[in-house]
């Protein structure tokens, strides 16, 4: 399923512009949004999902218009959405709630109904907790059944928007794994700021800054921004005043610093660049910062 | 304490409800008013005033428990409350001070409009006495019975879900108003713990009569009524008696609302 | 089985307590005309469970119509459902109407058999009279649901709500001066001309149409939605 994007943007109220004349296409697959905050990521994924109207340009998704209510209606049948700021119903338990969106999105069969949110509560991890109330999940708990709610409706377009925030490494690890799995005939779009859960699961990205698209290839191609430009560097002084600082490694004797320098530090030595590397050559390059 | 009465202050006068239901309040308000308004501005100053005030009284405390209904169990709603107790700062110091402050942010269009009125009528009439009537009655009528308002909307929404308190409050506020005959059905009207003020209004301000209900007094006992312990005569003691009770009130329910929320975070 | 499923949910999020709310302000009402009742007569409690019918019920209704746009923790996710969302919160003030209405048919119900009914010319016989709570319980249903979408704030949606409820309490003689203010006269049994109940039913039954569908034309704006509730 297929996302054709043209030249969407949409303005709020007092005309300020959350995404500005953006055209990207989606292939089947899993696919990642990076930027930083405010760069429109987050409305981005609500007018694909319906929640919010484009205020120009087309969204297709397969072959259903997202600007007409049939069309969005279409689409919401076969989507699964997981919402940055994810909100329960604090009285339900886990596995009512699971029950309530799968009515909601249409699955009619009691039983069936029931059957899946048994499995996918199963999948999450979620079984012996399922039948307690929703406001006694801690946050990853919630996150937890988050994604369980998404793949209810054997969803053939996944939006995830942070679904790994608040997620422990081993549960983060597999939630990874599952959507990469899932991706297979779907189309997954997530969106993060976890650039390893890219690096780890899509081949394919985009990179949005304050509202345009800035980056649309590979992830490979976002790497190789960074290609000759990543250096490490052992000093008890202070941090490289140069460049972009990625990370800062204390250790015996001194800080290792890693850094993207369009030259390298002194004494500093290659090293071989990541996606997070590409992403921060871009930010560089292209001056994107968090929105003011 | 100060913190928090500063900051809530600023997020209640902020917020779109508060003027909302001020717009409300002020078209209700002139409907009320609109064929009794040119009588109240050619009375003497001391009677328009207390009239408006008694008019005042009776739709103003509703919109205003309505906008204060939701401000404690908001801390909770909005994931805030837990933040604020790692804060150093006392649990009763910050209750005091979101009380003080939404309640001085929310009673800031109730003095606007009953001040503004009293700006008309002294402009109209060239009688600046009228202004230092209008302070008295707002400072011996109102203002107890805002802080009292206040402090049952405040922690009311703590023991029963905010909507049902609201409908709850319009049905009290009904009937503990001059509106209902204290004969006819038990009520608070004419005792100390009336909040709309008889006793300074009859006592401090010479005021009788212009009872919906039919009768003049404000404060006293009613013969054949229940509750006529709570009413004794009307006399300068008893009105500051009845201030002092409504303002204690208050405070107490302020300290159960503390309790209330002691005892749900331990 | 999907039909009640889906229905026993919505009644969940309109909440126990906005459900069980006529029942506790009506008993608070009885209570209170128990006490009357040594002074005011036996007539107090009947007058007072129909004043609840046509008075407090629908107050209530209203309050609890105005307070349900704007508090879903979930509304985002709501939104991306092929389950409208307008339905959903249609259903939900469906269910709070007719959680109230139950109640107020019951009492009517109640009045009927112990004959005190017949007593008033005005409640009209047992169907029609139904309309002695059904047109207020409407027409304030229909006015909260509008004051919510617009106003996505309870406290300003209730004060829009019991303003004219306010009123029409404080200025009897006033609105049945007037042809066009009699017609919509909340409380025509309890305290209008006889003349104008027929019409005044009418008038306040259709007129909340249009408060209903002005509310259900900004209910599609799912922008406005997603926005939740203003302060």
């Amino acid at each position: 399923m297929r996302i054709q994007i043209s030249h969407l943007t949409k303005t709020f109220w007092r005309g300020a512009r959350a995404l500005d004349d953006i055209t990207l296409t989606v292939p089947t697959g899993m696919f990642g949004l990076l930027g930083p905050n405010g760069a429109g990521k987050t409305t981005l994924m609500r007018v694909l999902a319906g929640v919010l109207h484009p205020s120009n340009g087309r969204v297709l998704v397969g072959d259903h218009d997202i600007a007409t209510r049939t069309g969005r209606s279409s689409i919401q049948r076969t989507l699964g959405y997981l919402p940055q700021d994810l909100g329960v119903y604090p009285d339900l338990t886990a596995r009512e709630f699971l029950d309530y969106i799968g009515l909601l999105k249409g699955l009619d069969n009691r039983t069936g109904r029931r059957r899946r949110a048994s499995e996918l509560l199963e999948v999450v991890s979620l079984t012996s907790a399922a039948d307690r109330k929703l406001k006694t999940y801690s946050s990853g708990m919630r996150r937890r059944v988050g994604i369980a709610q998404a793949l209810l409706a054997d969803p053939r377009l996944l939006i995830v928007d942070e679904p790994t925030a608040g997620l422990d490494p081993e549960e983060r690890i597999r939630f990874r794994t599952l959507l990469a799995q899932l991706a297979g005939e779907r189309t997954v779009v997530l969106s993060t700021h976890i650039v390893d859960d890219i690096a780890q699961t899509c081949r394919e990205l985009a990179v949005l800054a304050h509202g345009r698209l800035v980056f649309r290839g590979t992830a490979d191609d976002l790497t190789a921004r960074a290609a000759g430009h990543v250096w490490t560097v052992a000093t008890t002084g202070p941090a490289p005043g140069d460049g972009v600082l990625v990370s800062a490694l204390p250790q015996p004797g001194g800080v290792r610093y890693r850094v993207v320098a369009g030259t390298p530090p002194p004494g500093a030595e290659p090293s071989t660049p990541t996606l997070e590397d590409g992403y921060l050559a871009l930010s560089r390059q292209r001056e994107i910062t968090p929105a003011s | 304490m100060t913190a928090a009465l500063r900051y809530e202050l600023r997020m209640q006068l902020r917020r779109p409800d508060l003027w909302s239901v001020t717009a409300v309040t002020v078209v209700l308000l002139w409907l009320l008013t609109a064929r009794s308004l040119p009588i109240f501005l050619s009375e003497d100053p001391r009677t328009a005033m207390i009239r408006a005030i008694i008019i005042c009284n009776v739709p103003l405390p509703i919109g205003y428990a309505f906008l204060l209904a939701d401000r404690l169990v908001r801390d909770e709603r909005l994931g805030v409350a837990a933040l604020l107790d790692a804060t150093p700062s006392s649990r009763p110091g910050r209750l005091l001070g979101k009380y003080l402050g939404c309640a001085a942010a929310t009673a800031l269009p109730v003095a606007t409009i009953y001040f503004g009125f009293s700006a008309v009528y002294t402009i109209r009439n060239g009688a600046p006495q009228a202004l230092s009537w209008a302070l008295a009655m707002f400072a011996t009528i109102t203002v107890p019975a805002l802080l009292f308002v206040g402090a049952v909307s405040l922690c009311g929404p703590l023991v029963m879900p905010t909507a049902v308190f609201r409908v709850l409050f319009v049905g009290y506020w009904m009937w503990s108003s001059y509106l209902v005959p204290p004969k006819l059905v038990p009520t608070l009207t004419q005792t100390v713990i009336y909040p709309m003020g008889g006793y300074p209004i009859q006592v401090f301000f010479g005021y009788r009569g212009g009872h919906a209900s039919g009768g003049s007094d404000w404060a006293g006992p009613v013969p054949g009524a229940l509750f006529n312990a709570l009413r004794p005569a009307p006399t300068v003691a008893t009105a500051w008696l009845s201030i002092a009770v409504i303002v204690g009130l208050a405070a107490l329910t302020l300290s159960a609302a503390h309790l209330v929320c002691e005892r749900r975070t331990r | 089985m999907r039909f009640f499923d889906r229905w026993r949910y919505e009644a969940r999020r309109a909440g126990r307590a906005t459900l069980l709310a006529p029942w506790l302000v009506t008993a608070l009402l009885a209570a209170g005309a128990t006490l009357a009742a040594r002074t005011a007569g036996n007539g107090a409690i009947p007058r007072t469970l129909l004043s609840a019918v046509e008075m407090a019920i629908p107050l209530v209704v209203g309050v609890s119509a105005a307070s349900l746009v704007g508090r879903d923790p979930a509304v985002e996710l709501q939104l991306a459902m092929p389950a409208g969302y307008r339905g959903t919160l249609l259903r939900r003030w469906a269910v709070t109407v007719a959680a109230s209405a139950l109640l107020a048919a019951g009492l009517c119900g109640g009045l009927m058999a112990s004959g005190w009914w017949a007593r008033w010319p005005r409640t009209h016989g047992v169907l029609l009279g139904q309309l002695t709570w059904a047109a207020p319980v409407c027409w304030l249903a229909g006015l909260g649901l509008l004051a919510g979408a617009v106003l996505r704030g309870p406290a300003a949606a209730a004060t829009v709500v019991t303003a004219p409820w306010l009123l029409e309490q404080l200025l009897p003689d006033q609105l049945q001066a007037h042809q066009w203010s009699r017609l919509l006269y909340l409380f025509a049994t309890t305290g209008g001309r006889d003349a104008d109940w027929g019409p005044n039913r009418f008038v306040l039954l259709a007129s909340s149409v249009p408060l209903a569908a002005g509310a259900w034309l900004l209910l599609g704006q799912t922008q406005r939605l997603l926005g939740g509730e203003t302060g």
